[in-house]
């Protein structure tokens, strides 16, 4: 027997320590290891030719990498707290803190090595099927099954170098105490919570008006740019902080005072809570911020996904719009027919035809009413002599109603104002319809507008790309626009965002579980000694279970519930920005979690019960 | 006298934090190569933090102690390390075993700090293992095994590397009547075989009768000291009768 011995034997045979932490550091390192697969992809250079997607995937690898530094560090400070005494053990019996450190380096560092070597092996199990997934996702058909050395050499490299970096720097923590602290850990009481009603109230105050001024956009969030929102993140943070530690000792201090206090079980559970509070505070804490994480991720990624088709066709109103301009006459006959033709194979469609002209420097549109009842897509317009009416330029723009006034075209009337582009955003700034009389004698350039509206374009990808391919945008001559071609693209990103964001939200559910589950396996054993003694003086096992529901409940429960509420207040001051069908795809991806959550409750509870009674 | 192994001069340890609580207040002490003493006195008198400052487990406020002709407290880390792991031996009264390690690896985990070779380690082993009458239960878990048996272990790690001092607290504690005898015939044995000094906190006068001295703590300071004659049972009554007096032993009715 040596001094490896001990280590190996330290961690094999207190599997149940170090499991969790073990599993979620192989799914963070997998995930890593699969995005980096897909970035690294021989054939993603021909394919994403802007590598937009590499570069994503990289970000969101980097992501997992600066999370993963925080969970081994958060999850090391706990083994280094439950190991306490063993540590004040071996010191004892002659140990040294070099052979203490050293011996706790070893054991995290032989955690580390199998969990890289473990992620990888099955990385490369799954990879093939996860380039399956990502082919039909990322849509890229080219996407076979590679070895991918780059990817396993830099996860290895950027892991290793991680756990040993973190490692060292946590056992250079360990602090020189004198034993019989170490010896004494498991019997001192732990710090209790302490009243800090001027934090939580500054904190509050602060987070409330950073997020005020950013969404009133104030002038001074722009000067600072990321700082503030930065500072907006941490005061949230410690927001939610002294929230949760404060709620919890008021909510205590309501109890203890409570008639019904001395109650049944309620004195042993409110107790209980006070004994651990600050411990449950930091686990729920740390599980709000895990599960908004989560949340975030897939509600809004999910939500943004599902409006994909919806905010396609407000930027780019027609499947295909064809700008002609002046001096380009003849192409563009012979454009529309060649689209024309391709059209009529393609299925069923609508043609509108027609035209604006336009002061080219202010981009400032003229149409006469003639030309805009052609277009189609609104209601028809009737126009007096003298009335004009607005129409926006740009998606999300107010249109300047007055700008007409600077021209010479007599006293109009302003009637009336259409908040959405008429064609595609950001073509003009502006378009005044005006009566047809009026529209004659303006004497700007014209443009002449084909445009089409296909049935199904949502499924005529193909059709798009012949015409496109044929027929593009070729400045000063001729403008294209086509929502099919856009929503194909968009649907492109928010697949991946939403891939992306899905994996992320796996592993924060992940490191949520983990931190959960180290947290009640090391209160078990104080825990069954405290039951087995009230169990001795007359305490049924029912009343054992109701205690242990409501503590648990306490743990998973409360954490879900305010990340929800946060959620949903954020997603209400951002009410402007977003449409319904998000409050309603939030609200059903809260209720499968909230399932998944219910199961494992109940899960949770019944290993945990058995666990303390046995 | 013999020669002295252990030499506790002024020892005085003050506990700060809302209240300052002097916990020894001056105490000398000397204990002689080969000698086994037991210290007692009344609960909070102050005899286990007295044990745990010669343990160089807990750091005394002021005075001096000498062990085997060094001062513990001047040694570096891996000095003071080394020296926990060649001089001293402890024994606790919850045992404190690694319930990772099987019997066997926890009472060889003092020689494997120490890198001893295989073979040293096996003969040391034996050795101890026969002495103790534990070698069935080698091969088990921490927690497979009896009090007893749990303190067999214990005892086995604390002497497997001929320690010159034995400190042992309250190690009946946690014991039968069966297991007392057992463990305290060892003590017994121990300092007569291995001429090993055994410093022993105790409160129980019978396991204390086992001694050679009693030496008695109240209030932080050193009270009384009884040495034991011929007689073990007149030796157990003196102890009983020192302890009545402090109001710390039987109550008469």
């Amino acid at each position: 027997m040596n001094f490896n011995h001990i280590v190996v034997q330290n961690i094999l045979r207190d599997k149940s320590t170090y499991i969790s932490y073990f599993i979620s550091s192989v799914f963070s390192i997998l995930v890593f290891f699969l995005f980096a697969t897909t970035a690294f992809h021989p054939m993603l250079v021909k394919l994403d030719t802007t590598s937009t997607l590499g570069i994503t995937m990289l970000l969101a690898s980097f992501f997992i990498y600066v999370f993963s530094i925080v969970f081994i560090i958060y999850s090391l400070f706990a083994f280094l707290k439950k190991k306490t005494k063993t540590l004040g053990t071996f010191m004892m019996m002659g140990a040294s803190m070099r052979q203490i450190r050293k011996m706790v380096f070893r054991e995290n560092m032989i955690i580390a090595g199998a969990a890289i070597i473990t992620a990888i092996v099955s990385g490369l199990v799954i990879a093939p099927l996860f380039l399956m997934v990502a082919k039909k996702i990322l849509r890229a058909e080219t996407f076979g099954m590679y070895v991918p050395i780059k990817a396993i050499l830099l996860t290895v490299v950027l892991f290793s170098l991680l756990f040993l970096v973190v490692t060292k720097f946590m056992t250079r923590m360990i602090k020189k105490e004198e034993i019989v602290q170490l010896l004494k850990a498991d019997i001192t009481q732990e710090k209790l919570i302490k009243p800090a009603p001027f934090k939580l109230i500054g904190s509050i105050i602060v987070s409330v008006f950073m997020l005020f001024s950013m969404i009133k956009e104030m002038n001074w969030v722009a000067s600072f740019g990321m700082i503030s929102y930065i500072v907006l993140f941490i005061s949230l943070l410690l927001a939610i902080y002294f929230t949760i530690t404060q709620g919890m000792l008021a909510a205590i201090r309501v109890w203890q005072k409570h008639p019904s206090y001395f109650r049944k079980t309620n004195m042993l559970f409110v107790s209980n809570l006070k004994a651990k509070g600050r411990s449950h505070a930091h686990i729920i804490y740390l599980l709000t911020i895990l599960l908004l994480g989560a949340f975030v991720c897939t509600s809004v990624l999910y939500s943004s996904y599902y409006n994909v088709k919806e905010k396609t066709e407000i930027l780019y109103p027609y499947s295909f719009q064809y700008t002609s301009l002046p001096g380009n006459e003849l192409e563009a006959k012979k454009d529309s027919t060649f689209i024309e033709a391709t059209l009529d194979e393609a299925g069923n469609y609508e043609a509108y035809y027609s035209s604006f002209k336009t002061d080219e420097k202010r981009r400032i549109a003229f149409m006469s009413v003639t030309n805009f009842n052609q277009l189609g897509q609104h209601k028809p317009l009737t126009l007096d002599d003298k009335e004009y009416f607005v129409a926006a330029g740009h998606e999300g723009v107010h249109p300047n109603k007055d700008s007409i006034q600077d021209y010479p075209f007599g006293n109009l009337e302003f009637t009336g104002l259409e908040n959405n582009n008429i064609l595609s955003t950001g073509l003009q700034n502006v378009y005044y319809i005006v009566p047809d009389k009026v529209y004659e004698t303006i004497k700007y350039p014209e443009y002449k507008i084909f445009a089409y509206e296909l049935d199904d374009w949502t499924n005529k990808v193909h059709t798009a790309k012949t015409i496109l391919s044929k027929i593009n945008t070729e400045p000063d001559v001729r403008l294209m626009a086509s929502k099919i071609e856009l929503y194909d693209v968009e649907k492109f990103v928010k697949s991946i965002m939403f891939f992306i964001g899905f994996m992320l939200s796996l592993i924060f559910m992940s490191a949520a579980m983990s931190i959960l589950y180290f947290y009640l396996q090391t209160s078990l054993e104080r825990e069954r000694e405290k039951f087995s003694g009230i169990r001795k003086i007359g305490f049924s096992i029912k009343e054992l279970a109701s205690v242990v529901t409501k503590e648990l409940a306490a743990l998973i429960f409360i954490p879900f519930t305010f990340a929800a509420f946060i959620l949903f207040a954020t997603l209400f001051g951002m009410h402007n920005h977003i449409s319904l069908a998000f409050y309603q795809l939030t609200a059903i991806g809260l209720g499968i979690f909230l399932l998944l959550f219910i199961i494992s409750f109940f899960f949770i509870r019944k290993g945990y019960l058995n666990k303390l009674v046995n | 006298m013999t020669n002295t192994i252990l030499n506790v001069k002024q020892l005085q340890k003050e506990y700060t934090g809302e209240i300052t609580y002097k916990a020894l207040k001056g105490i000398d002490f000397h204990l002689g190569e080969k000698e086994f003493v037991a210290v007692m006195g009344p609960s909070g008198s102050g005899k286990t933090t007295f044990l745990n400052c010669i343990s160089t487990i807990d750091r005394p406020s002021n005075g001096s102690i000498i062990i085997n002709s060094k001062d513990p407290y001047k040694l570096n880390d891996d000095e003071l390390a080394r020296f926990r792991r060649t001089e001293l031996g402890f024994v606790f009264q919850d045992f404190n075993l690694v319930h990772t390690l099987t019997v066997e690896e926890n009472i060889l985990l003092p020689l494997t700090l120490d890198s001893v070779t295989e073979k040293d380690m096996k003969q040391s082993l034996a050795k101890v293992v026969a002495f103790l009458g534990i070698e069935e239960i080698l091969k088990k878990r921490t927690f497979e095994i009896s009090g007893g048996q749990k303190q067999r272990v214990a005892i086995a790690r604390a002497v497997i590397h001929n320690p010159k001092l034995l400190l042992a607290d309250e190690p009946t504690g946690n014991l039968d009547s069966k297991s007392v005898n057992s463990v305290m015939t060892l003590f017994e044995s121990i300092n007569k075989t291995f001429n090993t000094a055994i410093l022993m906190v105790t409160h129980d006068a019978y396991v204390a009768s086992f001694a050679e001295r009693v030496i008695f703590i109240q209030d932080g300071i050193l009270y009384n000291e009884i040495h034991r004659g011929k007689n073990k049972q007149q030796f157990y009554q003196e102890i009983m009768d020192t302890l009545t007096f402090l109001g710390g032993g039987q109550h008469e009715f």
